[in-house]
C-alpha cells in the first residue's frame, strides 16, 4: 500500500505555473526523497500534499483515499506531517509550548506528557532548553524542536523540506542521522533536499525535479551511475 | 494635591474598563489581523441589551452579563466568516478592506440605534448603582462608588479569564500558535477559520459585556460608540500591535489621563490630551510603550 500517491499534479499560483503535473508515490516504511535546484517546485509540492495550496489538476491519495482538497488541518489529522523550511516556528513560544502545540489534535493530546518525554529523550537538549523561546535558539536546536513538534503529531509519513538548510556541518550530519534513526524505526519519510550527495546516500528511492517536472528517478545508486542525470542535476 | 489619590484611583477603575475591551480587541487583531472599527459599536449594543433586559425581566445588570455574553458571542462567531471573505478576496489590500468594512458596519450600526432607540441617553440602574465607600486615611479623603468598584472587580476576572484560557488551554495554545505563524498552526491541525470565528465571537462576547457594565456606571446612547471605538485603538497602539501583555498598562495609563483631565483641566479636552500623549510616545517608541508591537 502505497501511503502517498501524487498523480498529475499541478499547481498554479495566479499566471505562473509551478507543477506540470507531477506523479510520484510512496510506499510505507520507505525514505523516498526529492532532489532538485532552487525553484524547481519541491516546495510546492510538499504544500500541495498537506492542502496549503490548492491543485488545478490531478489528484493526491493517502492510504488509498483522495485528500487533495481537504483543509490543511484535515489532512495532519490523517498522519501527515510537514517539518517546513526555515522550520517555521512559533518565536515567541517557549520551547515545551512549541512542541505542546505539536499534540493540538484531539488524537494525540491525551497521550501528549508521554510523547513529550519521548522527544526530550530523543532531543536531550531540548529539555534543557524548554522554558527558552524559540527565537533564542541557535539554527540546530531549533531544526530540533521543529522535528520534535513533528513527533509530538504521532506520525504516519513525515515531510522534510530542506531540514539542512542554513545549519553547520557537523549538525547537518546530525539532522541526517536522526532522519535515517526514524526511518529504521519504521516511519515513512519524504525528504527534500538541495544536499545531493548525502540525500542519495540515506534515500531508498529518489526522484529527481526540475522546472516543476519530474525528469528522472530510481535509486540513489542508479541515478549515480546515469551519466546524464549525474551532469545535468546531480552537479558530480 | 489633595485630589491627586482621588484622581488616581478614579483612573484605575476607569482603565479596568478598558482593559477588559482593550484586550479582547487586542487578541482579534493578533488572530485576524483586523483592526475593527466597529468595537464601540458592539459596546453600544451590549449597553441597550443589558438596559432593556434590565427594564423586561427586572434582573441586575450583572446577573444578565453571562447571557447577554452568549447572546453575543454567537452574532461574533456568525459574522467572523464574512469578516473573513472580505479579508480573503483577492481584490485589493485586505488590511484596508478590513478597516473600510469594520468602519462601514460600525456607520450602519450606529444608524440602526439611532433609528430603533432614539437620541436619548439612559442609564441601567444595578443593586450597586447607589452606595459608595469612603476611605480617610494620611489626611486624604477617597470616595469609592460601589458600581464602580464592581465594574473593576468584573474587569479583573475577565482579564485572569482570558488569560487562563489563552496560557492553560489547548485552545488558547492553538490562538497563540495562530497569531504568531499561520501557516505552522495549520501544520499542527489548528483549523484556522474555525478558531478565528471562535475568537471573534469571544471578543464580540466580552466587548457587549462590558457594555452593559458600562450602561451601569456611565450611560447607554446610541451615539457612544465612537469614543470606545478610539479608546480601543489607543489602548492597543499604545501597547503595541498585537502585544496582549502590555495591554492592562496602556489601558490603566488611559484611565488615569482621562481622570486627572476630569479634575485638574478641562475635560472637553481630555481627547486632545490622550491623542498627543499617543503621538508623543508612537515619535519615541513606534511598537508601543514597551517596544514589542507590530
Amino acid at each position: 500500500m502505497n501511503v502517498l500517491d501524487v498523480k498529475d499534479v499541478a499547481v498554479k499560483y495566479g499566471d505562473l505555473q509551478a507543477l506540470w503535473g507531477i506523479s510520484f508515490s510512496v510506499k510505507k516504511g520507505q525514505l523516498v526523497a526529492l532532489i532538485g535546484a532552487n525553484g524547481a517546485g519541491k516546495t510546492t509540492t510538499l504544500k500541495s500534499i498537506c492542502g496549503l495550496v490548492p491543485l488545478a489538476g490531478g489528484e493526491i491519495k493517502h492510504n488509498g483515499s483522495v485528500i487533495s482538497g481537504q483543509p490543511v488541518h484535515k489532512v495532519v489529522d490523517l498522519g501527515i506531517t510537514l517539518v517546513p523550511e526555515g522550520r517555521q516556528l512559533f518565536s515567541k513560544m517557549t520551547v515545551e509550548e512549541n512542541l505542546l502545540v505539536g499534540a493540538y489534535l484531539k488524537r494525540t493530546h491525551s497521550k501528549r506528557a508521554a510523547t513529550l518525554k519521548h522527544v526530550y529523550t530523543v532531543f536531550p537538549r531540548l529539555e534543557e532548553r524548554r522554558n527558552q523561546t524559540a527565537e533564542t535558539l541557535s539554527g540546530g536546536e531549533q531544526q530540533m524542536v521543529a522535528i520534535g513538534r513533528a513527533l509530538m503529531q504521532d506520525p504516519q509519513v513525515i515531510m522534510f523540506d530542506e531540514p539542512s538548510l542554513g545549519l553547520a556541518p557537523l549538525m547537518v550530519k546530525e539532522v541526517f542521522n536522526v532522519i535515517q534513526e526514524l526511518h529504521r524505526q519504521g516511519l515513512t519519510i519524504f525528504l527534500v533536499e538541495q544536499n545531493v550527495h548525502q540525500t542519495l546516500k540515506v534515500a531508498d528511492y529518489c526522484y529527481v525535479m526540475e522546472n516543476g517536472r519530474i525528469v528522472g528517478e530510481g535509486t540513489g545508486k542508479q541515478l549515480e551511475a546515469d551519466e546524464s542525470i549525474r551532469e545535468a542535476y546531480l552537479g558530480f | 494635591m489633595e485630589l491627586l489619590p482621588q484622581a488616581l484611583m478614579d483612573g484605575i477603575l476607569l482603565g479596568g474598563i478598558y482593559i477588559t475591551i482593550a484586550i479582547a480587541f487586542s487578541l482579534t487583531y493578533g488572530v485576524m489581523h483586523i483592526i475593527d472599527f466597529a468595537v464601540g459599536e458592539w459596546i453600544m449594543f451590549g449597553a441597550f441589551a443589558g438596559y432593556y433586559l434590565n427594564k423586561w425581566t427586572g434582573l441586575d445588570p450583572f446577573l444578565l452579563l453571562p447571557f447577554v455574553f452568549l447572546i453575543f458571542a454567537l452574532i461574533g462567531y456568525l459574522i467572523q466568516p464574512v469578516i473573513h471573505r472580505v479579508l480573503s478576496g483577492n481584490k485589493g489590500n485586505p488590511l484596508l478592506m478590513g478597516l473600510v468594512f469594520t468602519f462601514g458596519l460600525a456607520i450602519m450600526f450606529q444608524g440602526i440605534a439611532l433609528t430603533v432607540f432614539g437620541f436619548y441617553s439612559n442609564s441601567t440602574p444595578s443593586v450597586f448603582s447607589e452606595g459608595s465607600f469612603f476611605i480617610e486615611k494620611f489626611g486624604f479623603f477617597l470616595t469609592i462608588s460601589s458600581i464602580r468598584l464592581a465594574g473593576l472587580i468584573y474587569a479583573l476576572a475577565i482579564t485572569a479569564a482570558l488569560h487562563y484560557l489563552l496560557k492553560k488551554t489547548n485552545f488558547g495554545l492553538g490562538v497563540r500558535a495562530l497569531a504568531l505563524n499561520r501557516d505552522s498552526a495549520g501544520l499542527m491541525g489548528v483549523n484556522g477559520k474555525q478558531t478565528a470565528s471562535l475568537v471573534y465571537g469571544l471578543y464580540v462576547g466580552v466587548s457587549a459585556m462590558t457594555g452593559v457594565l458600562i450602561g451601569c456606571i456611565l450611560s447607554v446612547s446610541a451615539q457612544m460608540g465612537t469614543e470606545y471605538t478610539i479608546f480601543a485603538f489607543f489602548v492597543v497602539v499604545l501597547a503595541g500591535m498585537g502585544y496582549l501583555a502590555g495591554v492592562p498598562w496602556a489601558a490603566l495609563l488611559l484611565g488615569m489621563v482621562q481622570s486627572i483631565f476630569l479634575i485638574y483641566f478641562n475635560p472637553g479636552h481630555t481627547l486632545l490630551a490622550v491623542f498627543a500623549i499617543l503621538y508623543i510616545i508612537l515619535l519615541i517608541s513606534p511598537r508601543g510603550l514597551f517596544g514589542r508591537g507590530v
